[in-house]
């Protein structure tokens, strides 16, 4: 995650030079972005899908970002979006089942090419697939890429409290679910 | 196992080699071409301003039709005919016959008592239709 000073200085450069400073923009949040993606999408090339629409749509709102203060929760804004647009696609046109996708990765010659993880992984990764969305983005967003509850509920427009909670019940069904599996 | 904490690595997934090298270039290259949409409520401000000129035309427009139709009425030329009042009375009320008019309306018009209704209420009421009263008396 940039800090606040390095996240000040890159809108100080986006004022003053926007191509530059968009260039600065995709080299810092590209990877941070695809990872939050691929979590909520699980396969590679629905995840570089929608970087690469995040990015795209950053770009082309570019001026307006300009005047608000974080641009690491706004990133991650549109970011979500974009991963909660391709989870609703897939649901139309479903060709790999959301809820089998952990053992999809595991089992197929094509899924484990792009896995990387054990079978616990196999099995963490079931049970927070088993999650509702919303449930899910706020424990990958703490679990995985820390994010403070405060910036949190900025990309998720709820109260902080809301997110509190929905997190525990988060890990408290996860880890039933490693429990008995 | 049942803790999440137990579980090592956060990043389970690959990704093609270079894979992000690839997609900032992908991503820049793709951006080079296309604009950067300028702030909405500066362009929504302009497109008001617009709006504003055209609705004051318009506006102007509608003012200045009413004001020549109001004007227009005090002309002695009438707008539906094409013919002055003169004109009117000359080849219309000429040539009927009033009296018989009186008569054969009145027992239509006036079954009972006459309403109370006074000389000087008509006389308003025939000024703010805008018929000259005395050009209604001449022919009487």
């Amino acid at each position: 995650m940039n800090s606040p000073e390095q996240d000040k200085e890159l809108l100080q450069l986006l004022r003053n030079d926007i191509n530059k400073g968009f260039r600065l923009v995709v080299e810092q949040y590209s990877s941070r972005l695809y990872w939050h993606i691929r979590r909520m999408v699980i396969l590679h090339e629905d995840a570089d899908d929608a970087l690469q629409n995040t990015l795209i749509n950053a770009w082309k709102n570019i001026y307006e970002f300009r005047n608000k203060s974080s641009l690491y929760t706004w990133l991650y804004t549109i970011a979500t979006n974009e991963s909660l647009s391709i989870l609703k696609k897939r649901k139309r046109n479903e060709s790999v089942s959301v809820d089998e996708i952990g053992g999809y990765l595991a089992s197929s010659v094509e899924g484990a090419a792009w896995f990387d993880g054990d079978e616990a992984q196999v099995k963490l990764q079931n049970a927070i697939l088993r999650l509702p969305e919303k449930q899910r983005l706020v424990f990958n967003l703490k679990y995985f890429d820390e994010m403070t509850y405060e910036d949190m509920s900025r990309v998720l427009k709820t109260s902080e409290g809301a997110l509190k909670a929905s997190y525990h019940l988060a890990v408290k069904k996860i880890e039933k679910f490693l429990g008995e599996n | 196992m049942g803790r999440i904490d137990d579980i090592a690595g956060k990043r389970p997934f690959r990704v093609p080699a270079n894979y992000f090298d690839d997609v900032t270039r992908r991503i820049l290259s793709a951006t080079a071409d296309k604009e950067a949409v300028p702030p909405l409520r500066k362009k929504s401000f302009r497109i008001n301003h617009f709006l504003a000129a055209a609705a004051a035309i318009a506006l102007l427009a509608v003012l200045s039709y009413v004001t020549v139709k109001m004007f227009s009425r005090e002309e002695t030329r009438s707008f539906v005919t094409g013919i002055t009042i003169e004109e009117f009375s000359e080849t219309y009320l000429n040539e009927i016959d009033i009296l018989s008019l009186e008569e054969s309306a009145e027992p239509l018009l006036f079954t009972g008592e006459l309403p109370d209704v006074s000389k000087a209420d008509i006389i308003d009421y025939l000024t703010l239709d805008n018929i000259d009263v005395s050009e209604i008396y001449e022919l009487l």
